[in-house]
């Protein structure tokens, strides 16, 4: 009986991928699963047992997408069959759509690994499903808020969702208190990753919400020896023994130079380089998890090093279009502390742009849209001769103009725009070196779309959709 | 002569949620577009303060596990911000904050956490949290106003002697029940409104800032602004929900 389940679930779900396909309806990466589901609910635990290797789940703020984009390129690498939801498809039915993506007719998944990047959410959803060998935490920023009601709730839920799962092996993110707390919050064993210095040429001066400033033990006030940026640093709690665990995987320092950010590490009495394409400060801790994870997985670690040298998927190099001569980049935005990197690194640059930024506030966006009060737009106002237009789009473009407007930025270099159409257009023609689009999640496949009729995408693949998460 | 209006915000590390600190930014803004020169200053726990000699406090929203904590401090000095508050003193306090200067919050359990017992209402723990855009109608001065904002509170609060700020249109306001939002004791302004609710609600700004301005008695006129902005964010947000 759960056989003819499974298979009745799985064809149907196929067909329907397929269809979603050929009527170019989205990507096909989530309907599937639900229906699946529908069909069948036991359909994911069922296809969990078929890994001849096991599964490994990425979960987190930010970096999600790219940190199990990489993992799987480096478990790729090193010759194992990789199942993995690329596309960003992070809730169940997402999930199960990957699983069934890889399904035979005959429900056979031949697969040594699956890496899941899995939303906090639909965390202990997903685990009480599927029991992972490994599940990698990232970071906790503030998101989304109203979805989840508050940050706390968030870790909670993922902390409580690990303590119930039966020996996991936590990789956190030794550098973030909100993360390191896991270990002891759920009595999991943890490998950490961490990184000791960051030069501020790459960090920038950017002013961050703190968002953990206190113990998560004891309340007390977090001292940091060494500040990176938002809650990341190297940090110890005054009033108990809570303090920065020492990573196993721990990178000395940080620098860029040319298109590449440098770091290196002792490990296993090698000193192992790990060099990454240059993108904000938060790419190199997402090459560092997938770097982290691949080691305790066993992975050689000079290979996974390799991987990630040449890791294809633009991550972060925004990059991705022209129109005419001029570079267009595109990225997506949806909390504080990616807007913050984002902006840091175009106004880095130096060079004479419009900015399109389009905010839409439906359910996948976050419909709360205060945050934008929480980035650091104050930091455009000494460059704002950098910048020839703000074009302000999407749902809730207005508020994005008013923010603007109290961070200090001129009053005629600021327009409103309803339709995206109309503001890509603008955002492209308008006079300026580069222009830049940071747009939030449900506007980024519309203004992907939009671009691909009027620019030239350069180097386009399903996973290298630009993101932060 | 320069004019120089002093700003408290209370706990920027501890009651920093949801972007609060725009409305900081947004009396500070339209202040400074007029030619008044404002001061901001972080006052953060242990500081001691004396807030009778501030012309606008601020305090936002926090996490439940920042609220506790400075209950206590700021209990030591309640008779002082009291005194200050009978003084005129203009306070926005928001969700956290608000809920803060009531008299308690009841737990789910049946224990009452006390709060500073300035202003007369209290809140308890509801049992789903109200989340959503809301639509607010209220009188700022002899002008009648619709400002809309974000509201994300699990406590309900339940009015006492002092005034509601406004009449929810839209949302749930206090408690989802008596159409209430948020409460209004002489210059005291209470909200759920996150949003934040400032920016985009110019009126309640300049009403707050010419109260501050009169209490220092200070003849200033307070000349209109280009609003179009503004007007059209809450317009976007009025439209969708009335």
């Amino acid at each position: 009986m759960r056989l003819i389940k499974t298979i009745s679930a799985l064809w149907l779900a196929k067909v329907v991928m397929l269809l979603s396909r050929l009527l170019g309806k989205g990507k096909g990466s989530t309907l599937p699963g639900m229906i699946a589901l529908k069909i069948y609910p036991g359909l994911l635990h069922s296809f969990s047992f078929q890994l001849r290797k096991g599964i490994i789940i990425v979960t987190g703020t930010n970096g999600k997408t790219t940190t199990n984009n990489m993992l799987a390129q480096i478990l790729a690498g090193s010759g194992y069959k990789v199942l993995a939801n690329l596309e960003g498809a992070n809730l169940k039915k997402g999930v199960t759509a990957a699983f069934i993506k890889a399904a035979g007719l005959s429900g056979k998944i031949n697969c040594d690994y699956a890496v899941l990047e899995v939303d906090e959410g639909a965390f202990p959803g997903v685990v009480s499903d599927i029991k992972p060998q490994a599940v990698v935490v990232t970071n906790f920023f503030r998101d989304q808020l109203d979805r989840y009601g508050e940050l706390d709730t968030t870790i909670q839920v993922v902390s409580r969702a690990l303590k119930n799962t039966e020996k996991v092996k936590l990789v956190l993110n030794a550098d973030d208190p909100l993360v390191a707390q896991l270990c002891k919050k759920t009595g999991q064993a943890a490998f950490f990753y961490g990184i000791d210095f960051i030069e501020t040429s790459i960090t920038g001066v950017i002013e961050d919400t703190k968002e953990a400033k206190f113990c998560p033990f004891c309340g007390n006030n977090l001292k940091y020896n060494l500040y990176h940026y938002s809650q990341l640093g190297d940090y110890v709690c005054p009033g108990c023994e809570f303090r920065r665990p020492e990573p196993d995987i721990n990178v000395s320092r940080v620098y860029k130079d040319g298109n590449y950010f440098y770091g290196s590490m002792y490990f296993d009495n090698n000193n192992i380089n790990l060099s990454v394409p240059a993108g904000g400060v938060y790419n190199y801790y997402n090459a560092l998890a997938a770097f982290a994870a691949s080691v305790y997985l066993g992975i050689e670690p000079q290979v996974s090093a390799g991987v990630l040298y040449n890791y294809t998927s633009a991550i972060g190099r925004m990059d991705r279009f022209f129109y005419n001569d001029k570079p267009v980049l595109l990225n997506l935005v949806k909390n504080p502390t990616g807007f913050n990197q984002s902006l840091a690194a175009l106004l880095a640059q130096e060079r004479f742009q419009n900015l399109l930024i389009a905010i839409n506030d439906n359910d996948a966006d976050g419909r709360d849209i205060s945050w934008l009060w929480d980035v650091n737009f104050e930091a455009i106002e000494e460059k704002e001769n950098y910048f020839n237009n703000f074009i302000c789009t999407g749902k809730r473009g207005e508020e994005m103009a008013v923010r603007l407007k109290y961070a200090g930025v001129s009053t005629n270099k600021i327009t409103v725009e309803k339709s995206l159409e109309g503001a890509v257009s603008a955002a492209l023609s308008q006079e300026s070196e580069v222009t830049y689009l940071l747009v939030t999640y449900t506007a980024l496949w519309q203004v992907d779309s939009i671009l691909n009729k009027k620019a030239k995408r350069v180097g386009y693949s399903a996973e290298s959709m630009p993101s932060v998460s | 002569m320069v004019i120089v209006l002093k700003v408290c915000h209370l706990y920027p590390d501890l009651l920093n949620l949801y972007g609060d600190r725009g409305n900081v930014i947004a009396f500070y803004r339209r202040c400074q577009w007029r030619g008044i020169e404002v001061k901001v200053e972080e006052v953060n726990l242990g500081d001691q303060v004396d807030f009778s000699s501030y012309d606008f406090l601020f305090m936002g929203g926090g996490s439940d596990r920042e609220q506790n904590l400075l209950a206590s401090d700021l209990g030591e000095q309640v008779e002082n911000l009291k005194t200050a508050i009978e003084d005129n003193l203009v306070v926005l306090a928001i969700c956290g904050g608000y809920q803060l200067l009531g008299k308690y919050y009841l737990m789910p359990d049946g224990t009452r956490v006390p709060g500073l017992g300035i202003l007369d209402y209290y809140t308890e723990a509801g049992n789903k949290r109200l989340i959503g855009n809301i639509a607010v109608n209220l009188q700022m001065g002899d002008k009648e106003v619709y400002i809309t904002g974000f509201e994300n509170h699990g406590g309900k609060t339940f009015l006492g002697s002092v005034e509601p700020l406004g009449k929810v249109m839209s949302g749930n306001g206090n408690n989802g029940t008596d159409g209430h939002e948020g409460a209004r004791y002489k210059n005291v302004f209470c909200s759920y409104l996150h949003g934040p609710l400032l920016p985009k609600n110019a009126a309640i700004t300049d009403y707050m800032i010419s109260q501050a301005l009169k209490r220092r008695n200070k003849n200033f006129f307070l000349n209109d602004l280009d609003d179009t902005f503004e007007k059209r964010a809450n317009s976007v947000m009025l439209e969708r929900l009335l």
